[in-house]
């Protein structure tokens, strides 16, 4: 019986414990939240490009907000949709807001209880120029509207259905039939003023899409964004961002926030630090951990490889 | 006759659906929207073979003490619940009222207040009062679409300490909005004239809603759904890091790129790589926009190219798998 081989220490290293890692990406994760870098965030063309486009709106424009994702996907799509939606607010824009994913409503109402009709940058948020909900808190016994939508006059939420590409596809014809031409609260679409001409997406003047994957930016652009001509931005999750990029060159995406890297981005051209910005504090640190875990882990590779050819060469 | 009519029915709606593209005929668009409709109804229609499948493929294991049932039945328990509490419960026996408005005698109570509108203070007016009574501790109430303004300072709660909220108002129309921030409670709405001296008074019960808009449901989505669909996620930084450290090597040439490539795009997207070296982002830029999009390009134009294919297939019949051709 041939005697156990003693363990070196590139043996060691092959039986390298995983949960070492697994420690390190939970370090790297809570650290920078406390001990952030505070390195500078650089706006790529990309999300330049997003803001430029929401920037040509003017007052009593209306945009369409898709919004469609679910709860994992907060931590990534939350601060641009935030971001963008300061903007928005900043320029009184109105806003008709829907989803196509069935999980998203109940999260996508408590957001527009918190964020749509109500602001959310605190009272003691350093001065930011132009923060309408930061005017709105100072003006709040002047009784400023601003940074503040009411339902159905600044903004209508039409809710979720369901159906993928034919909800897209239908709402490009015709939104008020696919939505029963009311909105999530019953509100009759006719009522409201500002919706009861736009009929179709392409009557909006821009589409704002905020999508976690399937049905998303992907299936506006597939069934509805060629042929109507519509002006359409995204904010996406990072690994969908090469998979959107294409139409992002093509044109028919006008501008593409991937990720939370973006939104950090977004952030700093509205001129707002929120959980973004904090985010890419976060992915500094997590993307370097992988990547040293991926030298590392070549490493014990290339060394065992090694030894193995010079063992079968002895 | 089983085979013959789906073809059939195939064939028209995928006639239609192509056709549309390329007629600009409203007759045509009217009979698409119509069987866009059809497909949303399909889509919904769906959701209930969905749970009478996962019954037919759970029960029997359940029932029968198979592999992990008690995680079946916790399945199936979870699926009831939730449709239980989906539905609107409150508006059995009709839609229940959030409240109630008194109005008392005009005059009743003589008051005068200065005029809101006023330039120059000084000026005063005719005033009424309006009572809310709250059936809630948390209730809020607006007035005129903003909170109240009492001693100078908005006062959002329905309560003034321990006793019922009462608002001197100028006479007029005004709007009274009662409601509680908890979501999954109904909100009393309710507009008035108040005369001199009289009291409005507003008795709120606010009622606690089912249905997907539901107390209930909403607290299961917040306090289950939504932290074990983040967590799922959120466990992906370190399943990536962990197959990072185990798969990701450079075994050959075409590896050794791939992983190269990931790295300048890890660094690129991130901050932490333009303080390494300013050109780092713009190489991650041009991985993403040349090889990339010339790569993706190619997978959408094929996977289109696939997708006409195939759907001619089975408008025409050729292709038969989704009619069990194959069983």
């Amino acid at each position: 019986m041939a005697e156990a081989r003693k363990q070196d220490w590139i043996d060691k290293l092959h039986d390298f414990d995983r949960r070492w890692i697994f420690l390190a990406m939970g370090i790297a994760i809570i650290v920078p939240f406390f001990f952030p870098l505070g390195l500078p965030v650089q706006v790529s063309p990309m999300v330049r490009s997003v803001y430029d486009t929401v920037e040509e709106l003017h007052e009593g424009d209306v945009v369409f907000l898709s919004l469609d994702m679910d709860p994992a996907s907060v931590p990534e799509l939350q601060p641009f949709y935030k971001a963008v939606l300061l903007q928005l607010k900043q320029k009184r824009v109105k806003i008709a807001i829907a989803t196509t994913w069935y999980a998203a409503p109940p999260m996508l109402e408590r957001w527009i209880r918190e964020t749509v009709e109500a602001n959310f940058v605190p009272d003691d948020a350093p001065a930011e120029k132009g923060l309408p909900d930061r005017d709105h808190v100072k003006n709040k016994l002047a009784k400023s509207k601003e940074g503040r939508y009411v339902k159905n006059v600044d903004y209508v939420w039409l809710g979720f259905r369901e159906g993928k590409e034919a909800v897209i596809s239908g709402m490009g014809k015709d939104l008020h039939d696919t939505f029963d031409g009311r909105a999530a609260d019953g509100t009759k679409l006719s009522d409201i003023p500002w919706m009861k001409d736009r009929r179709q997406l392409k009557d909006f003047k821009l589409l704002i899409l905020v999508s976690a994957g399937f049905p998303g930016i992907k299936e506006y652009v597939q069934q509805v964004q060629a042929r109507y001509k519509l002006r359409m931005v995204g904010s996406c999750t990072a690994v969908s961002t090469t998979d959107l990029t294409p139409y992002y060159d093509s044109g028919q995406l006008l501008g593409l926030a991937g990720g939370m890297t973006a939104a950090a981005e977004y952030e700093k051209l509205v001129n707002h630090r929120g959980s973004g910005t904090q985010g890419a504090e976060v992915l500094n640190v997590g993307h370097i951990v992988v990547i040293l875990a991926i030298i590392f882990g070549n490493i014990i590779f290339f060394v065992g490889r090694a030894r193995e050819r010079k063992r079968r060469a002895a | 006759m089983k085979k013959q009519v789906p073809i059939f029915i195939t064939l028209v709606v995928g006639f239609f659906a192509t056709l549309e593209f390329y007629l600009p005929y409203s007759g045509v668009s009217s009979v698409q929207e119509t069987l866009l409709r059809f497909g949303q109804v399909l889509a919904a229609s769906a959701f209930v073979l969905g749970g009478v499948n996962v019954i037919q493929v759970n029960y029997p294991i359940i029932r029968r003490r198979g592999a992990d049932w008690p995680f079946k039945l916790l399945l199936l328990c979870s699926a009831v619940a939730m449709g239980l509490v989906g539905v609107k419960w409150h508006e059995v026996g009709g839609k229940p009222a959030n409240g109630y408005v008194r109005a008392g005698a005009i005059g009743e109570r003589a008051c005068e207040m200065p005029d809101p509108k006023a330039k120059k203070p000084g000026k005063k007016v005719a005033c009424g009062y309006i009572r809310v009574e709250a059936g809630r501790e948390d209730a809020q109430v607006k007035l005129d679409g903003d909170a109240p303004v009492v001693n100078g300072k908005p006062h959002p709660s329905a309560w003034a300490g321990d006793q019922h909220l009462v608002l001197k108002v100028p006479v007029g129309k005004h709007k009274v909005d009662v409601s509680v921030e908890l979501a999954g409670y109904g909100k009393f709405e309710s507009e008035f004239h108040v005369e001199a001296g009289q009291t409005i008074a507003l008795n709120t019960d606010l009622v606690m809603l089912w249905g997907p808009t539901g107390r209930v449901y909403t607290w299961i989505y917040d306090h289950v759904f939504a932290p074990c669909n983040a967590t799922m996620f959120a466990l992906l930084a370190f399943f990536i890091a962990s197959a990072a450290f185990r798969a990701f090597r450079a075994r050959n040439t075409e590896a050794a790129l791939l992983l190269g490539a990931a790295i300048l795009i890890m660094l690129g997207r991130v901050p932490f790589g333009r303080a390494i070296s300013a050109s780092l982002p713009e190489v991650a830029d041009w991985i993403i926009d040349v090889p990339n999009n010339a790569g993706r390009r190619a997978i959408i134009m094929g996977a289109a190219l696939g997708a006409i294919a195939t759907g001619l297939r089975v408008i025409v019949g050729l292709e038969r798998s989704h009619l069990g051709a194959g069983e």
